[in-house]
């Protein structure tokens, strides 16, 4: 018998709780419960024979936690314990009275928390979780479960399905608000997991089967998949430590539960063999339902499920074409200017950001990694991932936590083969724009034409059709005037023929024309009336989306206008309006970030760059830091006022962007969270006031290793390093990474500054500065330069 | 549980406010901080108790592997019997409140860390006060936390198994001894069914105590 065979039976029942029943049996506290696997191996066989004998299907291998990082101090390796645990099982299953019972291999989490909460890597979760799946290759099934971060879930359901050919049963666990403790939502882990070729999905552990039941209830209306169920006996109690139903009370609960549709039953915590007898008996005398399950299209991040039954507006500006500033960005691997431009998105009211970071001289692959691993950190939104490179469109598919949507495929055969089969291994939805070898088809039929091409092949690949949206394509109308019609008609057929969703990019329509945003909404209003589901627009441009907002609620999909009412109706923050009396040294006092870019704009027109600088911004910070220093003002205030320093800075950084000058730097300053550590907030006020003096800081983010700071170094040749640590057990990195700069004889000064930091203690380990605020490390800036590298630096700013 | 309201006082002085009024834009700000982190934050908390035993190593934690380290704590439980072991987190919604803020709005993300911070203590006071229910009739000491005194931080791992934290919170413990998701706290409670004479508190026991910016102003925190 198989997992399949066994599928095509009324229900199928799991095992119960293993924790339980090793304590029952005398297990020490303290205990790694999988090194019993090879301690006492006839105690777990007698424990599966025992789950056999009361009615499992199914039973799980004692190899949850059998990890690399929770075995670490057990002296076995992870392999050694999960051949024994998978043997175990099937010694039972031989010695039972039902020798066509399964043996699953059983994974839970890894016991430490991801990136970007965490420090592990996406890519570390894969390899920890292939070793895994490697030594569990004699089990029938894998299962993957207890996951509370879909992320982590995602590595290992691709290290099992790329190192095995098992099927997969993936569960998730879930508490009363509906999430995991992450985040995940039920909906996102239903649209990624069967993406992804998940061969089962469910719930298990953290609550009882009654608190259960909504949640699965909402899973089932999420996935075409056999749905799992495997409650623990109720709640614990802090006091006992035992759970509060008994078996009886358990299968009458789970009796609820059957008319969902839910195929897969058993027991978690506090469940024991007598548990899966009385669900047994039950499940004997039920039918299974049939689930009559319609998909919508939708794509999400691990948190939020985009549903694309209505104009939802995908945010067009992570993209470098035809802006120097985005490019420079790019250039320098300043990842924080990508992340204000997708946080400016979300407030302006996109649904989907795009990303694109193709710029010639930048590895793409790279770059697109990094960037989508930074944007999924601090935006909910789902992303759809753009390059004309197949290998960069896999790296983004690969570390994305969610469902995302792909950019693009088109009609050419080369593109149909590269691009599709990616789509269908990551569970993406596409984008297919319509043109081919021939280009664009001059006609809506044409265009229409190639829809239906690509869609009957994404069908033949087992891609969904609900994932496939098609780009008519805009051409400019100045260029070719008919052509707008052409794609509008084209558009409608695709969705009313064919049934798909609809893309397209808007703002090409308008190229060459004056008032560009009078034709760009007008444009997109005709769109949507045809039929338009994507836009791809700039959602901080008013008027476009405010003629989305204005067509939801004509069209009648936002009902009572709430949503109108909700960005329009309140008091909304005007664009920044300067009294004609106020100054730049006002704003900065302030903290009034808007007023003070508008007032360097004015400056600009006037001002020399470098005397704003100069005369206005770094006086005004000097000013502040002293009123702190002083305790007039506290931390906030100036944060803030540097904030505001921040934003006029952006401007002048805009305006040498478009007249080609050089930057401006006083030298160049590493600054990095030491490996093992992730509190950079410290770390991050410091980078803030750093540039707002005129220092080029490139900042190493946080948990970076001894190396990197040292590569850095020498490759950049920079001439002062700046170091923070938080606590006790970090300050041992801090103490690493400068004597690895010592020993390479690097040219640099180190400060280091942070909590647990003293003066004397950061002598000790090698520093050459203490610093101990932000305000310090821009005195030590300041000073390194002058005494020791004064040939550094733009000249006009000594 | 709900956190309705956040401890803004408690917030500022984290923030390095020594008194006087709080200017009206720093205010709103707080407000803004305070309503995202309020619906982003899924508080959190788990407890067990245990009978505990003096032994030469420390105190040794019943039915677990426990052994408490450090004269610290066992002068923290030197009159109780029992302790209860606690594990109190805000969930990862703070972390991404606060990442997102140091983008482009790095004083929200300084007032949100330190609101986050209070939080996380108004957790604890109410998990302290449920503790207090359930076991009703016992008395107990305030909260020794991993890191007071000589209390050694590598205890983290083993008391979130104790309590099952991961599982039952989502708190976990990275390489380096950092509690994740990073605004959380893990503490002890001594609990002994006689009056527990008040033990020495404050600054004596604390590791930062030479170095601390409280003290420097004659405060402490």
């Amino acid at each position: 018998m198989d997992f399949n065979e066994l599928l095509q039976k009324e229900f199928v029942c799991l095992d119960g709780g293993m924790g339980t029943m090793l304590q029952a049996r005398g297990m020490k506290a303290g205990t790694i419960p999988e090194t019993l696997n090879l301690e006492n191996p006839r105690m777990l066989i007698d424990i599966h024979k025992e789950y056999i004998s009361a009615g499992a299907d199914i039973v799980y291998a004692n190899t949850f936690g059998a990890n690399r990082f929770k075995l670490a101090k057990s002296g076995y390796s992870v392999d050694r314990i999960i051949r024994a645990g998978v043997h175990n099982a099937k010694t039972a299953v031989a010695e039972s009275e039902n020798p066509s019972a399964l043996v699953a291999l059983d994974i839970g989490p890894i016991g430490t928390l991801l990136e970007p909460t965490g420090t592990l890597s996406f890519e570390e979760a894969y390899e920890i979780y292939k070793e895994e799946i490697t030594a569990g290759k004699d089990a029938d099934v894998i299962v993957l479960e207890t996951m509370t971060d879909l992320y982590e879930l995602k590595a290992a359901l691709l290290a099992a399905k790329e190192n095995s050919a098992l099927p997969v049963i993936c569960t998730m666990t879930f508490e009363e608000n509906m999430r995991t403790f992450t985040g995940t939502s039920i909906s996102a882990m239903a649209l990624t997991l069967e993406g992804l070729g998940a061969d089962a999905v469910g719930v298990n552990c953290s609550l009882g089967p009654a608190e259960l039941y909504p949640i699965a209830e909402e899973l089932c209306k999420w996935t075409r998949l056999p749905v799992v169920l495997k409650p623990n006996a109720g709640l614990p109690d802090p006091v006992t430590n035992e759970y509060n139903i008994t078996p009886a009370h358990f299968a009458e609960l789970m009796r609820k539960i059957v008319p969902l549709g839910v195929k897969i039953f058993g027991g978690c915590c506090g469940t024991t063999p007598e548990f899966i007898r009385e669900l047994k008996t039950m499940l004997s005398r039920e039918k299974f339902c049939p689930r009559d399950v319609k998909i919508p299209a939708a794509c999400c991040s691990a948190s939020k499920t985009v549903i694309i039954d209505r104009p939802r507006v995908i945010g067009e500006r992570i993209n470098p074409t035809g802006k120097k500033r985005f490019k420079e960005a790019l250039l320098a691997n300043d990842i924080d200017y990508i992340l204000g431009q997708a946080i400016e998105q979300v407030h302006g009211g996109a649904d989907i950001l795009d990303v694109n970071v193709g710029l010639p001289g930048i590895d793409e692959g790279e770059m697109m990694t990094r960037v989508v691993k930074a944007v999924q950190g601090v935006a909910d939104l789902p992303l759809q991932v753009d390059s004309t490179i197949p290998e960069v469109l896999e790296k983004a598919l690969r570390v994305y936590n969610g469902k995302p949507i792909v950019n693009s495929v088109n009609g050419e055969e080369k593109s149909m083969q590269a691009v599709l089969p990616l789509v269908k291994k990551y569970g993406a939805c596409v984008t297919a724009l319509c043109l081919d070898e021939n280009g664009i088809p001059k006609t809506a039929e044409g265009r229409f034409a190639i829809a239906k091409r690509i869609l009957d092949r994404a069908l033949s690949l087992g891609i969904p059709k609900e994932n496939v949206f098609i780009d008519c394509l805009t051409l400019t109308v100045s260029a070719e005037q008919d052509a707008a019609m052409v794609t509008l008609d084209a558009l409608h057929r695709v969705k009313t023929e064919l049934g798909l969703k609809t893309v397209l990019g808007v703002s090409n329509i308008s190229f060459g024309l004056p008032e560009r945003v009078i034709v760009n909404h007008n444009f997109l209003t005709m769109a949507l009336t045809n039929g338009l589901d994507l836009p791809i627009i700039n959602p901080n441009s008013a008027d476009m989306i405010g003629a989305v907002r204005a067509f939801n609620v004509l069209a009648g999909f936002d009902r009572n206008s709430l949503e109108y009412v909700a960005a329009y109706g309140a008091k909304k923050e005007t664009p920044a309006e300067v009294k004609s009396d106020m100054t730049l040294e006002y704003a900065l006092e302030n903290g009034l970030k808007a007023e003070g870019a508008k007032l360097t704009e004015e400056l600009l027109k006037t001002t020399d760059p470098m005397d704003i600088i100069n005369n206005i911004l770094i006086p005004a910070l000097d000013k502040t830091g002293a009123d702190f220093e002083s305790g007039k003002i506290f931390l906030p205030q100036l944060i803030l006022s540097a904030g505001v320093a921040q934003s006029c800075f952006e401007v002048i950084k805009n305006h040498f962007a478009k007249t080609g000058a050089s930057n401006v730097s006083k030298g160049k300053i590493i600054l990095a969270t030491v490996k093992g550590d992730i509190h950079d907030i410290g770390k991050n006020i410091v980078k803030v006031l750093l540039e707002n003096y005129g220092y080029e800081v490139i900042d190493l983010g946080k948990d970076v290793p001894y190396e990197t700071v040292l590569n850095c170094a020498v490759e950049q040749n920079v001439h002062l390093v700046g170091l923070s640590a938080l606590m006790t057990t970090t300050l041992s990195s801090m103490e690493k990474t400068i004597a690895l700069l010592h020993e390479n004889r690097v040219d640099c000064k180190i400060m280091v500054g942070g909590a647990v930091l003293t003066p004397e203690y950061a002598k000790q380990i090698g520093a050459d500065y203490y610093a101990k605020d932000a305000k310090g490390s821009c005195d030590i800036a300041k000073e390194v330069f002058a005494k020791f590298y004064p040939n550094e630096g733009a000249e006009d700013l000594k | 549980m709900k956190l309705e309201k956040l401890n803004r006082a408690e917030a500022f002085r984290y923030m390095g406010h020594r008194g006087g009024a709080i200017p009206d834009n720093i205010e709103a700000l707080a407000d803004e901080c305070e309503a995202v982190l309020l619906s982003a934050v899924t508080p959190k908390f788990v407890w067990r108790a245990f009978d505990i035993r003096k032994t030469e190593n420390g105190v040794k934690v019943e039915n677990t592997p426990l052994v408490l380290r450090g004269e610290s704590i066992a002068e923290h439980l030197q009159n109780c019997e029992k302790c209860v072991l606690l594990a109190v987190t805000l969930g990862g919604g703070a972390d991404r409140v606060i990442r997102t803020y140091e983008n482009g709005a790095m004083e929200k993300a300084v007032i949100a860390d330190s609101l986050a911070s209070a939080a996380v203590e108004q957790v604890c006071d109410y998990a302290e006060s449920e503790i207090q229910d359930k076991l009703g009739g016992f008395h107990f000491t305030w909260r020794f936390s991993p890191g007071y005194g000589d209390f050694p931080l590598d205890i983290q791992a083993e008391l979130l198994t104790a309590v099952d934290a991961g599982r039952r919170i989502g708190l976990n413990v990275s390489e380096s001894l950092m509690l994740l998701p990073t605004k959380s706290v893990t503490a002890v409670i001594g609990v002994s069914a006689n009056e527990i004479p008040k033990g020495k508190r404050g600054c004596a026991l604390c590791s930062l105590r030479n170095n601390c910016v409280y003290r420097q102003r004659g405060e402490h925190c």
